[in-house]
Order: structure tokens, then C-alpha cells, then sequence
């Protein structure tokens, strides 16, 4: 039945046919308002945020019907010219956007706030925010924006945000002197990084400045950019069948009455799609073994594995149709706890005979991976301190606002196109070939704008059902997951137990370190192996010991599918390693900070077991030469995050139990972070860089932007080398027909990799200019040639511009197109380090923790974008409170998730955030693109053994779970007394 | 959410009533809760945004009338309530959720967990109904549920008083895993508690366990939810009696 609703949209009357289910979201996006996007069916998130009669409203939750008779606003309303609204353009200035996925909606919100109280308080500002869930931005700059939008429009000056820039507390090298030089701690909105230079680094005109992201006006103004904001014509709605078994045979499937709804082209299964072995972790060529997925199987390994797909002329058949696929099951008996995976007696899951390197499926176990240093039996025996505990990490979602999303159509040539919200395009273009029969020359992977991914989209996930059925039908299909198949049946963070066992000499150094750990990839090894590998290499890299030694076992269970998630493995081993640190310092009665401080890595010491861990692992016991540590600046890191959570109050009984709170104990913790920068000898990264006529260039990258920055960091990158604004780059990434080959954005990686190549790239355009420049000033030494300023300048003075040289080469003589192309990969892995501070309060009546502030200063070498880096470093630490606090996918005794939906699975929103603050400690790393080591996953490592550390101080209770929640903490209170 | 088959907006009481004497009909609110359910049952909504019920009034006998159709940020900007339920309003949706959700809707679904519930409890709401039963206690209502026929059109609390609310939740803003909301007037207190029963429940300030059966979930157990429930409902008595 269809119904004529009229409403006023955006201050003109339309009239739209709809159908009684249809919500208003998707009415406002079939009327071409692409700003309001898909998060959930229940409007939690509030990325379909609208004005409804002037109000913020979830438009998820809203019937088109109901709105018939209201006046809905979004956020195009605003774009009347190229300029932007202030409000807009207060969102742009201060890098309030990272992937901007929910950008309309905080615009509108901030309008609809403004106009009934132009001078907002903060708890107000955050309580318009609290139906935006942004997994990214902690809501820091979002929540200045507000304010700078606000003020604004008062008709107040604002100044350009920019970094407060510091004077360093130390030498670089040595601890500060006590007490802390520098006297108070510095003032500034927390929304502003602080910055402290090196003086090795020069002032540069681009790099190092707080650019405006290349993207921010077509978010701010919710242009069409993402996945989902095209629709080819003739588009089928695919849904996946999902598995309600932990694990069971599928005994046969009947699809026939699914294949007669009306509307329905194709029902795919096991029976009738090819058996392909692969793995979907999405890494480099060789994919790590084993291969032990296929697309459609007659085995479920876990509640919400795939059992069929449907594609149909609208969701509604396909929903329908999959009701009605009668799937015959043999329920198997399942296993889900790491710890008994092994066992004798523990269900097989997988006996099938065609997947091969499976270590021991016997026993579910998928790898044993071992590395060793030294002699650490010995050591252990011999030591006058050894300390042996045990950690438990659990499973957590990645949560991108925008769920995975892929379409997928045959071009007129019959060519295989994939538009899909990936990190990884090359490798997926790759990875698909074989599962759908088709050569990599014929496939095209197109990566959009992407509603962050946060490693749940380095892999191949969905693509390829949606390649499957546009071959089946011949038409372009949709898949999108909801919000509940993003949870348990895409990716998650591996659960792992870890013991350490530590040798310590009288002197509280290290003399051994021995970690062993169960890592539980689920039913899938995906990235089972590669994940564990950097939880040996985090957790035996960070200090210093003569002898060391990774024993490791992955196994598989029925658990929701563990993958790649932002940290990747180092925020499991950091919490266990940094706990371990933190009690050994308590048990020796040593200061924490100086203990850690007395055995972390520094400068020129050797990173000796990392060689041999990962995938292409030495296997020879002893090198010639092992990585070494060639720039830190934890010192700096130390004395500016000390200062700054007011570190001192550890020993102020008066602050830690407040006399009139009763039931409140405050405490401090801190962890010692130390992180990887990409993937030495394996991570690559492509540019190409072209003149065009006017003096502006086009870049493209195989880098993969989600919302982190990169093409503005990269863009940057060229733009110094060029001497030219970052305006005058034009980024594009990244298409695996367009761009050149890239990794993809992981491991820390695209800075420093790609950001290297673009750094190549731009210096072989850069030859040329000058060579042409040379030409037309009559200069014989085009060396002597500097580009700045959009000009060539010979020494003399005299210059010509970009634009001259380009309409010269183009144009008229010794005609040529003016490019570069460069590659890179790196033999080298600097590290960034931090330092983690936080500060909570415990309930000893209840167990409730509230964490009041966290303080990361970190040195990721130079910040080639101060604002965009302290933004990685607030949305990082947000997403790691979570980890440590919150977070958590619980499964009942079947396997069912049994909080698949924001709310129950808590993450945390705007309005009840601890105060934030980030240091940005400048080193020089000569590896790295004007000294650039990684920044966006360090973030992830310190939050939960800093947070931990705090509940220790404050309460004296030291608990080696995750998270903590008010009844755990409440029962080791229990305990203690 | 389910698929609704058909949508009514009917513009009276009487109306409405008839549409939903079919049990397939389903009341519509602010949608939060029927729209935002993954149950793929079929219905048909009958929305009530026509019928006027959406003012907040004083009445004469220093009573507050709030609307069935009142939205939750309605409650949170009306000066007529007091600050602390007006607070309850606030938290008990985030903001782009409580612009639509409905007094009406947070009775009729009666969540274990709402402290605005809570809150309404101890300001000794009644509920007035449309249909076979004209009125009835909030909590009585929230123990019998809504009887069959009947449409809630408004909720009437009394404002005055003190107040005080304790919670324990995994974070600050999340819902309460057990909540406390006392309200003393004339040397009564006025005690109730979330996360302890089916819905909302009044307690006995002196044995707040008393008669309690908890279930327990992944974020509280049983015992644990009792604990709460003694140790919250201290903490509010000492508030309210300081």
C-alpha cells in the first residue's frame, strides 16, 4: 500500500510515495539527501540525524509516513553556495571530522543548539552531542567546534587553531629534574594539542602545520562521498542467511520457496557456489595459512556464519526470501573459552579434509609459534626475583558508525567493479579473483569514502558475496551489514590469555621475560597468526632483557570471528606487560615510573627479537645486526604527562580519599607505550604525481584514508616538496584501476610508507620543474633552482611560476607531462613511544570506576599535521577506555551475542568523556618523510594498564581482567577485604 | 524494525481506540521503541501524534499533567516539573532519541531500567487511560501491564517534595544497572529502584531487598543487583536526610 506523504524538506514542500515500513531515512536518502546515513534500524547512533520541527531527531526511528505534515531539515539546506555556513566551517577549522560519517547530523545539531541558546555551555554542548555516537573524535574537537561555531556567530574574532606550542621539560635523553621545571601546567582548551618541538626539526612552510583536511568541505557539507551514495540503476538488495548454531552440519537447504518470492533473482549457498579455499584476512600476497573459508559452506562455525545470500529487488524480498530458505542442521557441540580449546575432549572445528597447514587440528590448534633469546630457563632458575602472573583479555567490536557496505556490478566491458568501504582494495581485488573465477586484470575495487573502519575492514568480507550474486544475476547488488551482523558476524579483537614470567635482579632489572600466550582466532584463522606475532613482539620488544622467549598457541573455537582491530595485538600483550611491570615495581617497593624507566628500550638498544617474529620471520638463532631504536622521546613524554595528571598526587592521602565523598577513592596509573611504524620489508606504498595546466597537481595514492587523515598527511608531504599550498594538491585514492598499488591502511603504516613514496614521488617531479624552470630563467644548474611559494626561484632572484612551466611543458616547447611516480618500502620499524597517564575514581561501595582524565604524550616523531595527529591520539584513547571499561561482546551458553546493539555494548558518547589531553613530543626520525614515525594506533596500548594501574593506586586492588566493570571491581574489593 | 503493513493516523480518541480493538495495531509514539524493533513481525501502526495529547499542564490540585504524547525533551523543558525529573528526562534518552520518544511510549513498554520510570514512580504517578479503564496507579499499571483495549493519554505526578537519585552504571551516562530515586516529603520518603524486578519498583526505604528477585545479567548479577539495591537506596535516605 503505498502512501503520498508531504512535508517540507529543507524549506520546500515535496511529496514523496512511500511505503508504510519505509522510514524517513530512507525517504530522505531516495530524495537524494545523502547526508543522513545508515548506522542503525534504532537510531542510536545518530548518524541519520535530522531536524524534525526544528529538533535533533534519529531518523532511523521515524516513520515517512509520520512526517507527513513536519518540517524536516538536513544539512544540505545549508550548501546554497560554494561557501560554507559558519557552523560548517567551524567544524573544518578545527579538524572536527575524521571519517564525517555523522558530520550532517553534529552540524545540525549545533544549529538547532545555537539558535535557542547562542552561548551554550559545555554540559550543554555535550548533551546536544550525546545522540552522535563518534567512534572517532573522543568529541573533543567536535565539542570546540561548537564552541568556535557559537562564537562566531556572537560575531566574536576567533584565532586559526593551532597547537599550543611548549618549551621541553628535559634534554631529550634524561629524566626531568624533580620537581618538575616548567611551573604550572599550561593552559589551553583540551581541545588543543601541545606541541613540543625538537630543535633537530626545521620550520617548514607545510609539513608540521595544521592544514585543513582535503576533505573536509565535501563532508562538512554531506556531499555524496561514501559506499553508499551512489546507486547504479537496476540495483538488487542482498541479505546473508546467518547460522542461529554455534557450530552444526548443514545435513541440505531447500531455497525453493525463497526462490519464488516475487522479486527475488538469485539464492546462493553452498550447494551451488563453487568451494573456493581462502583466508580473509586482508594481507599481503602470500596470505597467511591457513586458507579455511569458503564463501558459502555446509559447516557454520559460529551464531551468525554464513549459511546463504539472496539478492532482490528490494530489502523486503530478500528479508522475506531468507525466512523462508529451510536449512536442515546437525547441531555439533561448540567451544568458545581459549583456555579448553585444546583439550582432548574439546569439539573439532574443523575436520574438513581440503584445509591444510592447520598446526594440529586435533587439538583446534591452528599455530604454535615460538622465538627465543637467550637462555631463560636458566635465568628464571638462577634470579633473586621472579614474578609469574596471568591476564585475560576479552572480545570487543571494532564498531565503525558506517557498517560494512559493498556493491558490486559488471561494467560494459564485463568487468568485475567493486565499490566497497575497504581498507585494503588491491588486496581484495586480489583475494576475490579466485573465489569468483575471474582474473585480477578483470576486477576493479573501488574504495570510496569510508565511515571508519578501524581494522574491521582489513579484510574480505563481504565482497565477495556481492560479486557472487551480480554474477548470478547479472545485475549491480547491495549488501550492507546491520547493526547486529556488524557485531558478531564481522570482525572483533581477539580474547587472549597471557602469562608472564619475569626474572629481576637486585638492582630491579630485568634479567628474563618469558610470555606465554593463547591467542583465540575463532573459527577462522584470518589474522590469527599475524595478530599474536605482534603480541610477542609488543610484549618482549618494550624493555630490555638478556633473555626472552614467546611461546604461542592460536587456536580456534566458535566465538564471533577475531580480526584485525586497530592496536593489532599490542593492546592485549601492553596491558598484561604493563600490569606485570607495575606489580613487580610494588612487590620490589620501587617507584613504578623508575622501574620501567630502568629497563625500557632506548636509544640504540636493539629491538633483538623481532627479527625473529612474524611473517617472514629469520629463522637463524643469531643475526649479524638487529633493528635498533633510533629515535625516543619518552623522557619528554614522561615529564610532560607527569606534570600535566598532577602525578604528585599520588602521595596526597587527602586527594586520594576526599573527605567529603566518603565512598570515593581516586588514583593515578601509568603505562609506558611503545608501538610499531608499518611492516619493515613487506609494507609498500604507490604515488603518482602529476602537472596540470595551472600549476596544481594531481596525486594519487593506493593509500586508503578512513577518516584518519591520510590524504591530507600525504598531500602535505607533496606540497612542501613542491613548494606549493596544500590546496594545490589534488588527492585521489584509491582504485585499483586508477592509483598505484598500496598495502592498505595498517600497521601504522601510511605515513611512513606512503607517505614516503609521495615524498619520492613529489622529489622526481620536482627535478623536472626545476630542470624546466632552469630552462626558461636561462639558469645552467638547475640544482640551484628552490621551489616556494607556487615559483621557481633561480639564486638570483628571478622566478617563474608553476603555472608558466606547466602551460610551457604542456603546451608549447619540448612538450612533455610533467610526473612522478614513486614506490616505497622500508627496512626499518621506528617506534613511537608514549606515555599513558590516567586518573579515576573507584565506588568502594559499589565497584562503579569513573575515569576523570587521561594524558598521552607521545613521540610520533614530527606530527606532519598537529591537529589530524592529536585527533588520532583522542579518538585512540576513547576506543581504549572502552576496551578497559566498558566494551565487551558477551555470548550466552550457546554462543548467541547476547548485546549486539550500542547501549548494552556500551561505547562511550559525548557527554560523559573524561577530560583528554595530548602531547605531541617531536623527535627527528631520518626514516621517516620529514622525520614521521606512526601515530594512529599507539593510542590503543596504554588506556587499559593505565587505568588498571589507577583502580591499583586508589584501592590497592590489582585486577588482571578486562574490563572493569562495576561488579568485577566490586568483587575484588570483596575479596581484598 | 518490524514490517509495518499499514499506517493510521487517526484524529480522535475514539478513533484510535477502534483501530486498536485489532491486535494486529500497534500504538505509535515517538517510534523509539516499535520502529526500532528487529522482530520481523507484520503490523500496522496507529499513530497518535493527531489526538492533542502532547501538553504539559499544572492542574488545580498542584498536580502536573504531562501528556501521553509529551515527548521526553518536553518533560526535560518544562518548568512546571521539578529539576531532578526534569534530569531523569534528560538521561533516560540521548538527544536525538528523547525529541521522539513519548511519555505515553515509556509507560506503555515499562523498562526495568528507566529511572525516569523510577522517577514517576515516586512523585506518585497516576496514569489516565482511554478505554475500558480510566485510571490507575503508575505502579499498578507497570505490574498488570496495559489492560487490553485501553490507551494511555496522560501521567499525573506530583512535583513537590526532595529529592535524590544514586546509580551505578558501567560509565556515567550509561543506564543504571541498578538506580535509586528517593523523594521525601511530610517525613515519607518516597523510594525507587531500577534493575531489581520486571519494571521499576516502589520499596521500602527500612528493607529495600525486601520481596526483591533480581535476575541477574552480564552486567550484574543477582546478588549483586541486591547489594546495589541496599547500598544506593542508603546512599539516597542520607541525601535526602543530611
Amino acid at each position: 500500500m503505498t502512501l503520498d506523504v508531504t512535508f517540507e524538506l529543507n524549506g520546500a514542500p515535496v511529496t514523496a510515495a512511500v511505503e508504510p515500513h519505509h522510514t524517513l531515512r530512507e525517504t530522505l536518502r531516495s530524495l537524494g539527501m545523502f547526508s543522513v546515513h545508515y548506522g542503525s534500524d534504532s537510531g542510536e547512533t545518530g548518524a541519520a540525524a535530522i531536524l524534525y520541527d526544528g529538533r535533533l531527531a534519529s531518523a532511523d526511528v521515524i516513520l515517512a509516513a509520520s512526517a507527513d505534515g513536519h518540517r524536516v531539515t538536513t544539512v544540505e539546506s545549508l550548501n546554497v553556495s560554494p561557501d560554507l555556513h559558519p557552523v560548517q566551517t567551524a567544524f573544518v577549522a578545527v579538524g572536527a571530522f575524521q571519517s564525517g560519517y555523522s558530520a550532517g547530523a553534529m552540524i545540525l545539531g549545533t544549529l538547532a543548539l545555537l539558535e535557542e541558546n547562542p552561548d551554550p555551555s559545555e554540559a550543554e554542548i555535550r548533551d546536544m552531542l550525546s545522540g552522535i555516537l563518534d567512534r572517532e573524535t573522543a568529541y573533543v574537537k567536535p565539542v570546540e567546534a561548537v564552541k568556535r561555531a557559537a562564537a562566531v556567530l556572537r560575531g566574536e574574532d576567533t584565532e586559526p587553531f593551532a597547537p599550543l606550542v611548549l618549551e621541553p621539560l628535559t634534554d631529550g635523553y634524561r629524566p626531568a629534574a624533580e620537581p618538575l621545571a616548567g611551573g604550572e601546567i599550561p593552559d589551553a582548551p583540551q581541545s588543543v594539542p601541545r606541541l613540543v618541538p625538537s630543535r633537530e626539526v626545521p620550520d617548514m612552510a607545510v609539513v608540521g602545520k595544521p592544514e585543513v583536511k582535503v576533505d573536509a568541505v565535501r563532508l562538512a557539507k554531506g556531499n555524496p562521498a561514501f559506499t553508499d551514495d551512489i546507486e547504479p540503476r537496476g540495483m538488487l538488495y542482498a541479505k546473508v542467511l546467518r547460522s542461529p548454531h554455534a557450530h552444526a552440519r548443514i545435513l541440505s537447504i531447500d531455497d525453493s520457496r525463497a526462490r519464488a518470492v516475487p522479486g527475488v533473482h538469485a539464492v546462493l549457498h553452498y550447494g551451488n557456489t563453487p568451494r573456493v579455499k581462502y583466508a580473509s584476512g586482508g594481507q599481503s600476497w602470500p596470505n597467511p595459512h591457513p586458507y579455511d573459508q569458503v564463501s558459502f559452506d555446509d559447516r557454520v562455525r559460529h551464531v551468525g556464519d554464513r549459511v546463504a545470500a539472496v539478492a532482490a529487488e528490494t530489502v523486503e524480498a530478500a528479508e522475506e526470501a531468507m525466512r523462508l530458505i529451510e536449512v536442515e542442521y546437525d547441531v555439533l557441540p561448540a567451544v568458545f573459552d581459549e583456555r579448553f580449546a585444546m583439550d582432548p575432549d574439546a569439539p573439532k572445528v574443523h575436520d574438513e579434509d581440503d584445509t591444510t597447514h592447520i598446526c594440529d587440528p586435533e587439538r583446534n590448534l591452528v599455530h604454535h609459534m615460538t622465538a627465543q633469546r637467550g637462555d631463560v630457563d636458566a635465568q628464571l632458575a638462577a634470579a633473586p626475583h621472579v614474578f609469574e602472573q596471568t591476564f585475560r583479555v576479552h572480545q570487543v567490536q571494532q564498531c565503525p558508525i558506517e557498517p560494512h557496505i559493498s556493491m558490486a556490478w559488471l561494467d560494459s566491458d564485463e568487468r568485475m567493479v567493486v565499490r566497497t568501504a575497504t581498507q585494503v582494495p588491491f588486496h581484495t581485488r586480489r583475494m576475490l579473483a579466485p573465489l569468483i573465477d575471474m582474473e585480477i586484470k578483470d576486477i576493479r575495487v573501488i574504495k570510496p569514502r569510508i565511515g571508519g573502519g578501524f581494522g574491521a575492514k582489513q579484510e574480505m568480507l563481504i565482497e565477495d558475496i556481492v560479486a557472487h550474486l551480480a554474477i548470478a544475476t547479472r545485475r549491480p547488488v547491495r549488501l550492507e551489514l546491520d547493526r547486529a551482523e556488524e557485531f558478531y558476524a564481522s570482525r572483533t579483537r581477539h580474547p587472549q590469555t597471557i602469562t608472564f614470567r619475569t626474572a629481576v635482579d637486585d638492582d630491579g632489572r630485568l634479567l628474563a621475560q618469558d610470555m606465554s600466550l593463547i591467542g583465540n582466532t575463532g573459527p577462522y584463522g584470518t589474522h590469527g597468526f599475524t595478530v599474536q606475532i605482534v603480541s610477542g613482539l609488543r610484549g618482549l620488544t618494550s624493555y630490555n632483557a638478556a633473555s626472552k622467549r614467546f611461546d604461542c598457541h592460536v587456536v580456534y573455537t566458535n566465538i564471533p570471528v577475531p580480526g584485525a582491530y586497530r592496536g593489532y595485538g599490542a593492546p592485549q600483550a601492553e596491558f598484561a606487560l604493563e600490569a606485570h611491570m607495575e606489580d613487580i615495581a610494588r612487590s620490589l617497593d620501587l617507584d613504578p615510573i623508575e622501574f620501567k624507566r630502568r629497563n625500557w628500550v632506548k636509544v640504540g638498544d636493539e629491538m633483538d627479537i623481532a627479527p625473529h617474529l612474524g611473517e617472514r620471520a629469520v629463522a637463524e638463532e643469531e643475526l649479524d645486526e638487529y633493528p635498533k631504536v633510533m629515535s625516543s622521546g619518552i623522557e619528554e613524554c614522561v615529564a610532560q604527562g607527569r606534570r600535566e595528571i598532577g602525578w604528585h598526587r599520588r602521595d596526597d592521602e587527602s586527594w586520594k580519599a576526599p573527605a567529603d565523598r566518603g565512598n570515593i577513592r581516586r588514583g593515578l596509573g601509568f603505562a609506558f607505550c611503545m608501538h610499531g611504524t608499518a611492516i619493515p620489508f613487506l609494507d609498500m606504498g604507490g604515488c603518482s604525481i602529476k602537472l596540470n595546466d595551472d600549476g596544481s597537481f594531481n596525486m594519487l595514492i593506493g593509500a586508503t584514508d578512513l577518516g584518519t587523515g591520510a590524504d591530507t598527511v600525504i598531500g602535505q608531504i607533496a606540497a612542501e616538496v613542491l613548494g606549493v599550498p596544500l590546496d594545490d594538491i589534488k588527492v585521489y585514492s584509491s582504485d585499483t584501476d586508477m592509483t598505484p598499488f598500496d598495502t592498505g591502511a595498517y600497521a601504522s603504516s601510511t605515513t611512513y610508507i606512503s607517505g614516503t613514496a609521495a615524498l619520492r614521488a613529489a622529489e622526481a617531479v620536482r627535478e623536472r620543474l626545476k630542470a624546466r624552470a632552469a630552462m626558461l630563467l636561462e639558469v645552467d644548474e638547475p640544482c640551484t633552482i628552490e621551489l616556494r611559494d607556487r615559483r621557481a626561484y633561480a639564486a638570483d632572484g628571478r622566478s617563474v611560476t608553476l603555472e608558466e612551466i606547466a602551460l610551457d611543458s604542456l603546451h608549447w616547447q619540448e612538450q612533455e607531462q610533467i610526473m612522478g611516480t614513486a614506490s616505497h618500502v622500508s627496512p626499518d620499524c621506528p617506534p613511537p613511544f608514549a606515555a599513558q597517564f590516567a586518573e579515576v575514581e573507584v565506588d568502594v561501595g559499589t565497584g562503579q570506576v569513573t575515569v576523570t582524565k587521561l594524558v598521552m604524550a607521545v613521540d610520533c616523531g614530527v606530527a606532519i599535521n598537529p591537529v589530524t595527529a592529536s585527533g588520532q591520539v583522542e579518538g585512540g584513547m576513547i576506543q581504549a577506555l572502552g576496551y578497559a571499561h566498558c566494551e565487551e561482546i558477551v555470548l550466552d551458553g550457546d554462543g548467541r551475542m547476547v548485546n549486539p546493539s550500542f547501549g548494552p555494548y556500551k561505547i562511550y558518547r559525548a557527554d560523559e568523556m573524561p577530560d583528554t589531553v595530548v602531547y605531541l613530543v617531536q623527535t627527528m626520525e631520518d626514516s621517516g618523510p620529514f622525520g614521521a614515525k606512526a601515530v594512529a594506533e599507539i593510542p590503543k596500548d596504554g588506556v587499559a594498564p593505565a587505568v588498571r594501574n589507577a583502580i591499583l593506586d586508589a584501592t590497592g586492588v590489582a585486577i588482571n581482567d578486562l574490563p572493569f566493570t562495576p561488579e568485577r571491581v566490586w568483587a575484588a574489593l570483596q575479596a581484598e577485604s | 524494525m518490524p514490517l509495518v503493513t499499514a499506517y493510521h493516523r487517526p484524529a480522535s480518541l475514539d478513533e484510535a481506540l477502534d483501530l486498536l480493538s485489532s491486535p494486529r495495531r500497534v500504538a505509535l509514539g515517538g517510534g523509539t521503541t516499535l520502529n526500532a524493533d528487529r522482530e520481523p513481525s507484520d503490523l500496522e501502526a496507529v499513530d497518535l501524534q493527531s489526538l492533542g495529547l502532547d501538553a504539559i499542564a499544572a492542574t488545580g490540585d498542584g498536580q502536573v499533567r504531562i501528556g501521553a504524547t509529551a515527548t521526553l525533551d518536553a518533560v526535560r523543558r518544562c518548568d512546571l516539573l521539578p529539576d531532578s525529573l526534569r534530569e531523569l528526562a534528560r538521561i533516560e534518552q540521548p538527544s536525538t532519541l528523547r525529541t521522539l520518544a513519548t511519555v505515553g511510549g515509556l509507560v506503555a513498554k515499562g523498562s526495568a531500567e528507566s529511572l525516569l520510570l523510577a522517577g514517576l514512580l515516586a512523585h506518585d504517578a497516576r496514569a489516565e487511560l482511554a478505554g475500558p479503564a480510566s485510571e490507575c496507579s503508575l505502579a499498578e499499571l507497570l505490574a498488570a501491564g496495559l489492560p487490553p483495549g485501553s490507551l494511555i493519554t496522560a501521567v499525573t505526578v506530583d512535583p513537590s517534595g526532595r529529592t535524590a537519585t544514586a546509580r551505578t552504571g558501567r560509565t556515567p551516562a550509561d543506564v543504571p544497572i541498578v538506580a535509586a530515586y528517593g523523594r521525601r516529603i511530610e517525613g515519607f520518603v518516597a523510594m525507587a529502584l531500577t534493575g531489581v524486578g520486571d519494571c521499576p519498583v516502589l520499596v521500602d526505604v527500612y528493607d529495600p531487598t525486601a520481596g526483591l528477585e533480581p535476575a541477574g545479567d552480564f552486567r550484574g548479577s543477582r546478588d549483586y543487583r541486591l547489594h546495589l539495591a541496599g547500598t544506593l537506596t542508603a546512599r539516597v535516605v542520607q541525601e535526602l536526610y543530611p
